[in-house]
């Protein structure tokens, strides 16, 4: 009975924890102040056409905003985004399941996966626009790659830490082995395929803005180019404060449904990611 | 006598890595064998090859010579293919470690076992409920193991077995590393519950008064290579109160008996 009301205890805040909390907060925003300090002093000193006005950037993207033009060319960004993430995410997860019962196969094909994961994929740009247009398709494969990577050698050392004990006691109580990947597996690789996804989500989006300064005539990869090429640097300030806000949103996102997820787990503060 | 489980001329070894000297026999030549509705405890020294000998008959690990016949039906034992964890269910394991799967809370566990079987019903759903209260985990049934103390989770690895009621439970020092007033607690709600259903049960200790306060036998093992020592029939009277059995007097002599077994 003793353990739930050790939960209790320390769910509840002492005041010294609570006092720690405020100061903490109260660094970040100074330090956040800082860092625009630093921002404004920068245009200040190199001057606005290298660096821009942060507040000229504020009341731009206000603008941008309003128009209507923000919201579309974000809403390109994170359609692409989601795709390629959604197939690198399922093929980075399907695979190594499928590996699993086939031990002899896996031997054969990890060496080439893990050569493979140094292929410079960015570099494969020209190449995939030769083959497959200038399309979604492009973007999709290298988004797909880059997802793809982290996630399958995050999902394929999730399977394999599985616990061999809890494997033999749930075969005993005879559990099926769909349900042994479903229930022993899943549940194993789930807190690694988290920190994989966390690896990967910023890179898709990267991956996006890169594909389109190259290719296509929207997103917020194309408005940050397209502003660099008017001399536009407020524009270009405008795109990138987007693209760091769609990152961390989306990432925000996977920590709520990662926490859902795993609500069983010994809450441990230092070793959240 | 043949019994519901048969055990002959076991013998185990692990495999021996090249370059090195055969492994020694950790069982050898083990014979005993266990009465339908039998409560026999198996006592020896620690290191004796107790936690093999049940992974053996539970078709976790493979022997390396002798038969068991379960139910008159020989279990295949040779290679790791063959075998047949649980014999499909029809024998139950409480690991020394509870081995309860983190994800899911105490209730969900104590159900995981009839949904694997595809068992869940109203009524085996009703049976896991009334478990739960007769071993005093009513008001925990959402927690997760973490949240459990270690009594709590022992117990709750304890009713995930009977849950689903197989012929036979093997239980390998599933009280071990408790304190001595949750131990006796634990001991005297297995007993009642043994007492309603009365499972063929095979208990692993190296607790001299907790195998002779449980059994109806004791059997006593060498040490390595295990074989049988000695073999005790327990006359106490049941219903046995587990704070009270040590003043009983059949239990000095068979303890001292016992004793003089155990190297």
């Amino acid at each position: 009975m003793t353990t739930a009301e050790d939960t209790n205890a320390l769910c509840v805040e002492s005041d010294g924890s609570r006092w720690r909390n405020v100061a903490v907060r109260v660094g970040q925003i100074g330090l956040g102040l800082l860092l625009l300090w630093l921002w404004k002093w920068g245009a200040n000193s190199a001057g606005e056409t290298y660096i821009a006005d942060p507040f000229k950037v504020w009341s731009r993207l206000i603008e941008v905003a309003r128009s209507g033009a923000l919201a579309h060319h974000a809403y390109v960004t994170l359609r692409i985004s989601a795709l390629g993430f959604a197939i690198g995410c399922a093929a980075g997860v399907i695979l190594p399941f499928a590996l699993r019962r086939l031990p002899r196969l896996t031997d054969a094909v990890e060496p080439y996966i893990m050569a493979s994961v140094g292929v410079p994929k960015y570099a494969l740009i020209p190449l995939f626009i030769l083959w497959f247009g200038i399309n979604d398709a492009p973007k999709l494969w290298l988004i797909g790659l880059l997802v793809f990577y982290p996630v399958f050698i995050s999902v394929f050392a999730g399977i394999r830490s599985v616990d061999g004990r809890l494997l033999g006691m749930v075969r005993l109580l005879g559990a099926s082995e769909t349900r042994i990947s479903a229930e022993v597996i899943w549940h194993t690789m789930l807190p690694f395929f988290f920190s994989g996804l966390k690896i990967a989500l910023p890179r898709a989006v990267s991956a996006a803005i890169v594909a389109e300064f190259l290719v296509g005539a929207e997103g917020i990869g194309f408005y940050i180019e397209n502003s660099r090429q008017q001399m536009d640097i407020t524009g270009a300030f405008v795109g990138i404060v987007v693209a760091i806000a769609l990152v961390l949103v989306t990432n925000a996102i996977l920590v709520w449904i990662d926490k859902r997820l795993s609500a069983w787990r010994p809450t441990d503060r230092h070793m959240e990611l | 006598m043949t019994g519901l489980l048969e055990v002959r001329n076991l013998s185990k070894r692990f495999a021996t890595r090249a370059g090195r000297e055969p492994s020694p026999w950790i069982i050898r030549d083990l014979s005993f064998s266990v009465a339908d509705g039998e409560f026999l405890t198996i006592v020896g020294p620690s290191g004796g090859g107790k936690t093999t000998l049940l992974n053996m008959i539970a078709q976790i690990d493979t022997a390396s010579g002798g038969e068991i016949i379960f139910q008159s039906k020989q279990a295949p034992l040779n290679d790791k293919k063959s075998l047949k964890p649980g014999l499909n269910c029809q024998i139950g394991y409480v690991t020394q470690e509870d081995n309860l799967l983190p994800w899911r809370t105490c209730l969900e566990n104590v159900l995981f076992p009839l949904m694997a079987q595809g068992r869940l019903t109203e009524e085996t759903r009703e049976r896991a409920q009334s478990l739960i209260r007769a071993v005093g985990l009513a008001g925990w049934e959402t927690h997760y193991p973490h949240e459990l103390s270690g009594g709590m989770r022992k117990r709750t690895s304890l009713i995930r077995t009977l849950v689903y009621d197989p012929p036979v439970i093997l239980m390998d020092e599933p009280f071990g590393a408790l304190d001595a007033q949750t131990r006796a607690q634990l001991q005297e709600d297995l007993l009642r519950l043994w007492n309603l259903g009365r499972k063929t049960i095979v208990f692993v200790t190296h607790d001299i008064t907790e195998a002779i306060a449980l059994a109806d036998r004791t059997l006593v093992l060498t040490r390595q290579p295990s074989k049988v020592a000695g073999e005790h029939v327990i006359t106490i009277p049941r219903p046995r109160d587990m704070r009270d059995v040590v003043t009983q007097p059949e239990f000095i002599d068979i303890y001292r008996r016992i004793r003089a077994q155990v190297q």
